[in-house]
């Protein structure tokens, strides 16, 4: 028991560290954004796809805002992926097709397998561009932010891209202050660190590309996948293409803006990032392929993210089996020391994150909320145990995997 | 003391001390004085016009004035509705040249100019310029922002320091520095020793400009984005003369011999550099140093993380396909042609051609 503590505190440990070498490569080291600064090009043909699940809420903002985008109209096509949807949804992407005509060319989905990845599937027989990017249907892109997402497909090196998810609706309550700030820590610092040091910056599926030859190269969606964005970035690093992060492109969303919606989305990325974990964990870390050294050890902490949730619970659990036991795990000076240094450093790691995300974002006074992020914290450890502990059960009892599609806030138009 | 009342006092005592970190938590959740979204709105990005098309709307108000000036061939003063002072010159002749001169070794107004516009040499312009015609800077000047609604010509060693922009053709004479943006709707022309950071024209010329045959044809598109990819671990040479017809990814130093063509875009995670005649159709990535040409064409973008030296006689872009160049840090020599956005992050600088 005391050697899967042991284990347990070890891992904890290097999570711990990765947050510190992120937050100060983040303050510190030399920024990547090689991209950024490509405005005036011949620019490519490009299908933007905006996956739509029931979005009469949401689908008429952000047609309207790709209709008014700064990219060669006649070389940018958009389809609505209307994927069975029970709602205005159809109706809405139509009079879009009609005020719009030739640059809309809607896909309208009434069967087949439920989810995002599944119906992405489907879209593609309408893609003939080498570079497609992807929207949910809840995100507001901007008018600078079709070339800035399209510009590093210009680097023949990259498959995917991924573009800075801010949320729009901050101040709604309690749950969106928190989810702006971990948004915050999680792309300003976090993707940006990855991206600075040639690590594996994450796709993110929306606000993102990826490109056609690439997506054909690795086979396509993964419809059997509960998060088709982490599927696509460990197939695309495994076969020799890059993900890269904009972090000045940025785009807003909604974030939920209740707890129980917040909780499905969670376990739904918990379960989704574990199966990633599983299908492509060993072969990431021992295999044979291109991905180097670095990105081999960063691929595969990032594939464990979540499952540190329940491993943490684990280690609370055996820390006190121990204590209780009455098993002194380490000479008792060594543990005071232990313990104090962690309690200093450690339990600080991810807060630091974000504080230095929210200055990178000269941000002010929304830092001073970080000590309710102990909430979320709590609350997000313990979802992302359940999520794994009902996928476990689901493997023994043979269940299949359930799409959650995240409820939308926004008032219908 | 009563043992309860010890213990209530005790956990309301502890309980206040740990509420006491969540105080400033609490009053922000309450007042919301920073929960606006992040303002990221990008309506204006990369639109390194953008300044000069907000000084002009800013400088309408004055069209009239300007108008009746230059019908009477006057000059005017007077303050605008935020309360910048400024002049409006009329007429170009000597006494108001030397009066703009001889009015301070610095002009805190704001000067728009309906006629042609000289200004007199060792002068620091700290507040924006429009030209309704043609602009001539004299020497060691210092400017904030021009407008120039036909050519600017800056004088030598002048410097700028937020933008200009030239309806007309930009030329800056030896040694100017250009901070921020510089803009033109025909050509930008920058002469030896000139330092930059953002420049964007159709035809931006380096000094000296020779036309000559490159290889690549003028208004073909490229087709790189759909050819296969070569990928390679490890260093690469393209020999001399060598035509490939494919993308390619070399992760490790790249070197193309003197008139290779590459029929497709070039990737090199390491140092990379293009002798004599190198032609490539497609962009052009390094991840590290870049060392480009004499004499050798490039369609695509021109990106390298870290430095990018051209050599004379190299043209980026083509008039039908302008394109970018940028790197954190550029040196150009003279007798480079670049049509679109020549872009240094930290560091531009004209260098002569040996």
């Amino acid at each position: 028991m005391i050697y899967v503590l042991y284990s347990i505190v070890f891992v904890i440990c290097v999570y711990t560290g990765r947050h510190y070498w992120f937050t100060l490569n983040r303050l510190f080291g030399f920024q990547r954004h090689p991209y950024i600064d490509i405005d005036t090009a011949d620019w490519p043909p490009v299908t933007v796809l905006v996956a739509a699940h029931n979005e009469e809420r949401v689908i008429a903002n952000i047609l309207d805002a790709l209709m008014a985008v700064k990219y060669p109209a006649d070389k940018m096509l958009v389809i609505p992926v209307n994927d069975r949807s029970t709602d205005r949804t159809r109706e809405i992407v139509d009079k879009f097709v009609e005020d719009f005509p030739g640059r809309i060319q809607p896909f309208h989905r009434v069967v087949g397998k439920s989810g995002k990845a599944a119906a992405l599937k489907d879209a593609m027989e309408l893609v003939s561009t080498e570079v497609i990017l992807i929207f949910d249907a809840d995100y507001i892109p901007g008018a600078g932010l079709i070339k800035q997402l399209v510009a590093p497909f210009f680097d023949l090196e990259v498959g995917g891209v991924m573009g800075r998810v801010v949320p729009m609706n901050v101040n709604a309550n309690l749950l969106t202050r928190l989810l702006d700030l971990e948004r915050s820590g999680g792309y300003q610092v976090d993707q940006q660190a990855r991206m600075n040091l040639r690590l594996v910056p994450q796709h993110g599926g929306t606000v993102a590309g990826v490109r056609l030859s690439a997506l054909r190269e690795i086979g396509g969606w993964n419809e059997n996948s509960l998060t088709e964005d982490t599927d696509l970035t460990y197939r695309l690093l495994l076969n020799g293409w890059k993900t890269v992060y904009q972090n000045r492109s940025e785009c807003y969303e909604e974030v939920p803006e209740v707890w129980p919606v917040r909780i499905r989305q969670i376990m739904r990325w918990a379960k989704g990032h574990n199966q990633a974990m599983v299908t492509y964990g060993v072969r990431l870390l021992l295999g044979k392929h291109r991905a180097t050294l670095r990105e081999r050890i960063d691929g595969t902490l990032l594939l464990g993210v979540y499952a540190m949730a329940p491993i943490t619970l684990i280690g609370w659990a055996l820390a006190l089996a121990v204590f209780y036991q009455g098993v002194a795990p380490l000479h008792g000076v060594i543990a005071v020391l232990s313990l104090t240094a962690y309690a200093a450093l450690g339990n600080l790691a991810a807060f630091f994150e974000i504080a230095a995300a929210a200055r990178l974002d000269g941000t002010r006074k929304r830092v001073s909320l970080l000590p309710f992020l102990i909430l979320g914290f709590a609350v997000s450890i313990f979802s992302v145990s359940r999520a794994a502990v009902s996928q476990l059960s689901d493997l023994v009892t043979g269940a299949e995997f359930h799409w959650d599609k995240t409820e939308r806030f926004r008032k219908v138009l | 003391m009563n043992p309860y009342l010890a213990v209530a006092v005790l956990v309301c005592t502890v309980g206040l001390l740990f509420m006491l970190p969540l105080l400033p938590a609490l009053v922000e959740l309450r007042r919301k004085s920073d929960a606006l979204p992040l303002s990221v709105v990008q309506q204006n990005a990369g639109e390194i016009r953008h300044f000069a098309n907000s000084f002009r709307d800013y400088i309408k108000g004055l069209e009239p004035i300007m108008q009746s000036c230059v019908a009477a061939g006057t000059s005017a003063t007077g303050t605008l509705l935020d309360g910048e002072e400024y002049v409006v010159l009329g007429r170009l002749d000597e006494p108001l040249v030397r009066a703009l001169a001889q009015r301070d070794a610095t002009h805190p107004v704001v000067i728009a100019a309906g006629a042609d516009l000289i200004a007199p040499p060792h002068a620091t312009f700290s507040r924006d310029i429009y030209a309704g015609a043609k602009f001539q800077g004299g020497e060691k000047n210092n400017y904030r922002a021009i407008l120039g609604e036909k050519d600017v010509h800056l004088g030598a060693s002048s410097r700028v320091m937020r933008w200009v922009h030239a309806v007309g053709e930009f030329t800056a004479d030896l040694g100017c520095s250009l901070f921020g943006r510089i803009s033109s709707d025909s050509l930008i022309r920058l002469h030896a020793n000139c330092s930059f950071l953002r420049l964007n024209a159709p035809r931006i010329e380096v000094g000296h400009v020779v036309n000559r045959e490159t290889g690549l044809p003028d208004s073909s598109p490229s087709n790189a984005a759909v050819l296969r990819r070569f990928l390679h671990d490890g260093d690469f040479e393209v020999h001399a003369g060598q035509i490939i017809s494919s993308n390619i990814v070399i992760r490790g130093r790249l070197l193309l011999r003197s008139g290779a063509r590459i029929c497709g875009s070039v990737k090199s995670l390491d140092d990379m550099v293009l002798e004599d005649g190198v032609s490539v159709e497609g962009s052009l990535i390094g991840a590290r140093k870049l060392s480009i040409g004499p004499h050798c064409a490039i369609h695509g973008p021109v990106v390298a993380e870290r430095e990018l030296a051209i050599a004379t006689g190299t043209r980026c872009g083509t008039w039908e396909h302008p394109t970018t160049v940028s790197a954190p840090s550029i040196e150009v020599e003279e007798g480079v042609l670049v049509f679109g956005t020549l872009w240094a992050r930290e560091r531009g600088q004209v260098v002569a051609s040996p």
